[in-house]
């Protein structure tokens, strides 16, 4: 290295682009904006702990908690929601994902239409469904497992058709040039080296069925969020507490049971 | 010669395909039992099943054609970007206060004691969904906005704090050893060593958790604390079909427009102007590693 007067040769810093500017000053005043719309104010940080409502939250009644018809029957409801919906969700799933993907798609027309449908189903929210199917098909838990299966459909497809197309494309042009039609080429090429993904993304799925159905209540559509939402409206906080931590003990549970099962897979 | 080497070829070898017919037909028979009895205890009987396809498609038809005119007349459009403000300073909130947590939480970087604490709260966190949070924090600041706003910056907490504490541990360990080796300090080696290393990571982190609370704080605006929801449930309740089909078409539009604008920004960021690294899709990526599957 040559060392001159002025120090070791050192690459010059690359000059800060006019754009560059013109993006941070655009995002800093969007943000600005958007602050004030929705009313941005730190001080709630710090006047969160002195609320008079926190008292409500304790102590927790654990034997109303316990009480089997309050609590534990529609948290059971819930998982059963979920666990329909997953079926459901990802059996459905299954076919139009291999429509979805390039690699295993029968024809143009079905990869584009698939695409173009499951991508609008992705962009509503899977409350918005809920509430949408409540109105149609009537209050209650079976209009929750409408709503939600629809919702693991766009999930698990998303999930799904991204693994086929990456897919090894080789055994597919063998069973192919063996004279295939396709159904029997697409389960005997890609099917086995995708099922593991397959399972493993559908017990994803589950969780996060059973995250969405505590919600499901809220809107109408079934499960413990009805008795949140019912308790809520009564200022029974400390109520609310005791079910919020039943549902953390639960899904927690689930949680690492799947997460278990799923390292067992791949 | 050399001596013959004893594998436990026991282990290495398949399942008889006896033993593998019947795990599979226990796993089928519990999926099928799990599922008879979930059925069971959603109330459905047959009319309501055949009946359902039948009223889904009635209100379909009243939803035609959508009354778009009416609906931004009342000022729907001004809601839906209500939703998004929510979402992106409920983003600035948890990138902001997860980024330092998250420099706690990786184990290459942090001792022992103070990452076990953080990562369980960022357990704690990510385990209670958003709505409940608002449920919580609506009494607290009052229905509106900044309710959800709260709501999505602290659940945004736990999962950008795990997804920006995994990036860090999957640093290179030589800019640490540089700036140590200069007498840096641990700020020091933050600044200097890892954060140039997993910056690009977690800004497409946030962006990603961005596309998400747009859906989030869509969402919240159903239970009163701010956003489009609440013109939806408003028009669904009085059977205004035509007026909620259009927010709903509105709702997808932006959220359609937000998804492919954010995804093209995180792909330049991730691979630069000129980088030709392979596509993969940053959500199935970030998706897997807020699942911990790692294929």
């Amino acid at each position: 290295m040559t060392l001159t007067a002025e120090g070791p040769i050192r690459p010059n810093r690359p000059r800060t682009r006019p754009l560059t500017y013109a993006v941070a000053a655009s995002l800093v005043a969007g943000t600005t904006w958007a602050a004030v719309k929705v009313g941005f104010d730190p001080s709630t940080f710090w006047k969160v702990w002195s609320n008079p409502l926190w008292e409500k939250f304790w102590p927790v009644p654990w034997d109303w908690v316990f009480d089997g018809r309050n609590v534990i029957r529609p948290l059971i409801e819930t998982f059963q929601i979920a666990i329909v919906s997953t079926v459901i969700g990802c059996g459905l799933a299954l076919p139009i994902s291999f429509a979805m993907s390039s690699l295993t798609t029968p024809n143009r027309p079905t990869y584009l239409v698939s695409r173009a449908v499951m991508n609008v189903v992705r962009a509503v929210p899977d409350l918005f469904w809920a509430k949408l199917l409540v109105t149609a098909i009537g209050i209650g838990a079976f209009a929750g497992s409408w709503a939600l299966s629809v919702f693991s459909l766009a999930v698990m497809v998303k999930l799904f058709s991204e693994t086929v197309d990456g897919a090894d494309p080789r055994p597919l042009e063998a069973a192919r040039s063996a004279g295939g039609r396709h159904a029997p080429v697409v389960r005997t090429g890609v099917l086995p080296s995708v099922f593991p993904a397959y399972v493993a993304y559908a017990l994803y799925v589950f969780e996060l069925n059973i995250r969405a159905s505590i919600v499901l209540g809220l809107v109408g559509a079934g499960g413990i969020g009805r008795v949140i939402e019912a308790q809520r409206q009564f200022f029974r906080f400390d109520r609310v507490l005791g079910i919020l931590m039943i549902i953390f003990v639960a899904v927690w549970v689930i949680e690492h049971v799947s997460v278990a099962l799923r390292k067992r897979l791949t | 010669m050399t001596a013959p080497t004893t594998t436990d070829y026991a282990a290495t070898r398949p399942l008889p395909p006896g033993k593998v017919r019947t795990r599979r037909s226990v796993i089928a028979l519990v999926i099928v039992v799990a599922t008879v009895w979930s059925v069971s205890g959603l109330q459905v009987t047959l009319d309501r099943l055949l009946g359902a396809p039948g009223d889904a498609w009635a209100i379909l038809r009243q939803m035609t054609p959508p009354a778009f005119s009416e609906v931004y007349e009342r000022g729907a459009l001004g809601k839906i970007l209500e939703s998004v403000y929510i979402a992106w300073i409920g983003t600035i909130i948890g990138a902001a206060l997860s980024l330092p947590l998250a420099f706690l939480a990786a184990h290459n970087v942090a001792p022992h004691w103070v990452r076990v604490p953080i990562r369980q709260l960022f357990n704690a966190i990510r385990a209670v969904p958003e709505l409940i949070l608002a449920v919580i924090f609506i009494p607290i600041t009052g229905l509106g906005a900044w309710a959800g706003t709260m709501a999505i910056g602290i659940h945004s907490i736990g999962t950008l704090g795990k997804w920006a504490a995994e990036s860090i541990e999957s640093i290179d360990d030589g800019p640490i050893e540089a700036v140590e080796a200069c007498g840096g300090r641990w700020a020091s080696e933050m600044r200097w060593a890892v954060l140039p290393q997993v910056m690009p990571n977690i800004a497409s982190y946030w962006l990603f958790r961005f596309e998400i609370n747009v859906r989030a704080s869509a969402v919240l605006g159903m239970i009163g604390a701010g956003g489009v929801g609440s013109e939806l449930v408003l028009h669904l309740s009085f059977r205004n079909f035509p007026a909620a089909c259009a927010v709903l078409l509105m709702t997808i539009t932006v959220v359609l427009t937000i998804d492919t604008v954010s995804a093209a920004v995180r792909r330049r960021i991730i691979r630069g102007a000129t980088g030709t690294e392979d596509e993969a899709s940053r959500s199935t990526e970030a998706l897997v590693d807020l699942t911990g599957l790692r294929r």
